[in-house]
């Protein structure tokens, strides 16, 4: 048990939080021109993704070649913390970089690498995932979008759901089905699909809080005629795939969402004693016990993360990380409504609108906290809802029988 | 931050459970359930004689007082075990709440006199801060110490000091007009009176100060010493995260049990544990479960390390190891069903002695009160 990191790892962070301040994007350039979406990347993040490409500083845990530069897993915890820290966002398509980029890298072709993977790490592309379907949610397995070979392409007919970004991503990690007789698990394929592509729609689907919002939409596929050197790995494969995405998404994912729940503890901290000051007793003292509350959460948040990360690097398996997507959402739902409620009325007010869309990872959330509450629902309703992960916990972690 | 225990600790975690599993079978623990006199049994004191002679007294005593020198995150896994089998006897006071009170206030030539016989195992001792109200904090000490003609008088009553019946030496902190101070009064002079407990395990005493006279030799830190208040805080946070780490090996075993029952009880010809239902809620105790142990070992690296933020940490921990015991005896009850509800099913000892851990040196609340003052949300 130890507090602090190695001597090696604080000069990485040196090194890192100095490149930063150097070459970091300014404030007024992210302002001037916000990202509409996760599939959006305005001119500065496509400047930024390849000077941190260029440098290594992309996805540090890879060679140079792809962006990186071989450093060890907890470097790359603290790169994530100091990225935090500096209040850049790492990519304006977090899907791209965190789950589409790594996947094709895994399993695709030499040319898909080249063309979709390398041109996302460059910064030159936007990728977004297509897996949800309006009778597909947490049942992926179940999705119905239909991809028929016709001799050097397939065609792809049917309909995606929440599919984040789609409106502004130049591709599409498409999961369609592509043997409707076998086994729900084992007829899924996946395809590279360029947005472009006649017969592709994308409707934006407003969220709860902003109905301008462009982030989440529907995608229609007509007759899409895709290339059969586009599919990604086996055919018929796709759901090694489908979990393999996910592994991604949660590898380090934690510890965003550590930050992102430390920040917003800060900002409650902030704000709440002038709010409290207001509180006569015992509304003050309730209000007290539900902010500590928060706060040994937040912190549980972060140790629980460092445990199960501990337990990785000792080539052990770490149930907490099963735990931390749940834990971490639900807390952060939890707290902003906590401090909507301790606020009283004046959250009822929204926060302005900027136009610029609060990104999935993002570290900080500028919106009221009656919206945050709202939109965290977001986190626990996605990427396998608080319920799924619960049965994931009780099956694979506690053993329980189906 | 690397919250996990090296491999030296695992190695000690291990033997001590394993010494443990025979040593302290939930059949001892019975026996001192079922007892007419608590502690009379000598089932208790053979247990304690076997961790004499491991040596497990002197764990964490500094070496120069002849202890093996061992850092805070060895004891609280020691803590822990014991709390797994919920068992007996005067380590837990003696070990994690007597020798920490002695070794921060008192000079060396004052603490050696206690912590060298502790060391090897010749003495055994209790913390006497909460008076009858109960609470844990330095602030709420009304008793009363002034000064004699050869040393200092005390007075006022001191409740639910844990293994102060049998203890050899209790240390009492008690307040002059010049602030805290702390006082080693011997468990034979002292007035004690056996409060009735739910878990007798870990016995509780009244002590009745009523003018005792404590000698210089005997006085761990004398009201007025500047030091006094930080160092007796200091002793409280061992001795509150060594019993919120206990706490978590007794909420452990109480999941462990209540998992295996959902697995091994069937009804409606299924396990019960393949229905949602339980299995959510199976899921719930186990987050508090891990969230109640990573709280706690971030408490005992910042202890062991004498991190700034120690203090919030023990605070943090003991409120996570109190919001665990609170749903672990809820549901593991509930979950167990009837069995649970009996005197023969050993179901009880734990949930008493999880109930017990919560309230000893501070409840969930009152420690999330605390952390409201540390972040500033409360006076």
């Amino acid at each position: 048990m130890r507090l602090a990191f190695e001597p090696a790892v604080e000069e990485f962070r040196e090194e890192l939080v100095e490149w930063l301040s150097a070459n970091r994007p300014s404030a007024e350039e992210m302002e001037a021109e916000p990202a509409l979406s996760s599939g959006h990347a305005p001119g500065w993040a496509r400047r930024w993704t390849r000077r941190m490409f260029d440098a290594g500083w992309l996805v540090p845990g890879w060679p140079p070649e792809r962006g990186g530069r071989n450093a060890t897993p907890t470097e790359q915890l603290v790169y994530l913390e100091e990225m935090a820290r500096a209040g850049v966002p790492r990519t304006t398509n977090p899907q791209g970089l965190g789950i589409v980029a790594p996947s094709i890298l895994d399993y695709g072709t030499p040319e898909q690498v080249e063309r979709y993977a390398m041109a996302v790490l460059r910064g030159e592309k936007t990728a977004c995932l297509g897996m949800s379907e309006p009778g597909a949610g947490s049942d992926l397995a179940s999705l119905s979008t239909r991809a028929v070979r016709d001799g050097e392409n397939f065609v792809v007919n049917g309909q995606k759901l929440w599919t984040s970004g789609a409106s502004h991503a130049d591709f599409c990690f498409l999961f369609c089905r592509t043997d409707p007789d076998a086994p729900k698990h084992r007829g899924i394929s996946v395809l590279l699909v360029d947005m472009d592509t006649p017969g592709v729609a994308v409707r934006p689907v407003p969220e709860i809080v902003n109905p301008k919002a462009a982030e989440l939409n529907e995608v229609f596929l007509t007759d899409v005629v895709v290339p059969a050197s586009n599919l990604v790995g086996r055919l018929n494969d796709g759901w090694a795939m489908a979990n393999g995405s996910l592994a991604h998404e949660r590898g380090m994912v934690w510890v965003q969402s550590v930050i992102e729940l430390e920040n917003a503890t800060r900002r409650l901290l902030e704000e709440a004693p002038a709010w409290m000051a207001a509180l006569p007793e015992p509304e003050r003292g309730a209000a007290a016990d539900a902010v500590a509350g928060l706060c040994v959460d937040a912190q549980a948040a972060r140790c629980l993360g460092y445990l199960g990360f501990g337990k990785l690097l000792r080539g052990g398996s770490a149930p907490e990380q099963a735990l931390m997507k749940m834990f971490s959402s639900e807390t952060r739902q939890r707290l902003a409504l906590v401090a909507a409620e301790i606020q009283g009325s004046p959250a009822l007010s929204p926060s302005e609108d900027t136009g610029a869309v609060v990104l999935p990872l993002s570290t900080f959330d500028p919106t009221s906290w009656l919206e945050q509450y709202f939109r965290s629902f977001g986190v626990t309703i996605s990427a396998g809802s608080s319920e799924i992960q619960r049965n994931i916990v009780a099956e694979k972690v506690l053993g329980l029988p189906r | 931050m690397d919250l996990q225990p090296d491999d030296d600790q695992e190695e000690l975690r291990g033997s001590v459970r394993a010494v443990l599993r025979q040593a302290c079978p939930a059949s001892l623990v019975r026996q001192v359930f079922e007892a007419e006199q608590p502690d009379e049994g000598a089932a208790v004191a053979r247990l304690w004689a076997q961790m004499v002679e491991l040596d497990w007294p002197a764990l964490s005593i500094p070496e120069k007082f002849g202890g093996l020198g061992l850092g805070f995150v060895e004891l609280a896994l020691v803590a822990e075990e014991l709390g797994r089998v919920v068992a007996p006897g005067p380590f837990l006071t003696t070990v994690t709440q007597f020798a920490p009170m002695v070794r921060e206030t008192a000079p060396d030539y004052v603490a050696e006199a206690f912590l060298r016989p502790l060391a090897e195992g010749r003495l055994t001792g209790a913390l006497a801060i909460a008076e009858p109200a109960g609470r844990w904090e330095p602030a709420a000490v009304a008793a009363s110490a002034r000064q004699g003609r050869s040393g200092w008088i005390l007075e006022g009553t001191k409740s639910w000091v844990a293994g102060g019946l049998a203890a050899d030496e209790i240390a009492v902190v008690a307040r002059s007009r010049d602030g805290l101070g702390v006082f080693v009064v011997a468990g034979r002079d002292a007035q004690l009176r056996p409060l009735r407990v739910t878990d007798p395990t870990l016995p509780l005493a009244e002590v009745t100060l009523d003018g005792i006279a404590v000698p210089p030799e005997r006085v761990l830190v004398e009201p007025g010493d500047p030091a006094a208040g930080e160092s007796i805080a200091r002793a409280l946070e061992e001795a509150t995260a060594c019993m919120a780490a206990a706490t978590n090996g007794t909420t452990r075993a109480i999941f462990d049990t209540t998992l295996q029952y959902a697995k091994d009880r069937h009804q409606y010809g299924r396990p019960i544990g393949s229905f949602q239902a339980l299995k959510h809620r199976l899921v719930d105790m186990y987050t508090l479960l891990e969230r109640a142990a990573a709280l706690g070992s971030f408490a005992a690296a910042t202890i062991a390390e004498d991190d700034p933020r120690r203090r919030l940490a023990v605070s943090m921990a003991k409120a996570a190891a109190g919001d665990c015991q609170r749903l672990m005896v809820q549901d593991g009850l509930q979950l167990h069903g009837g069995i649970g509800f009996t005197w023969e099913n050993d179901l009880h000892m734990f949930l008493k002695r999880a109930k017990t851990g919560d309230f000893l040196f501070g409840t969930a609340a009152a420690h999330r009160a605390n952390v409201a003052r540390l972040v500033g949300v409360a006076a």
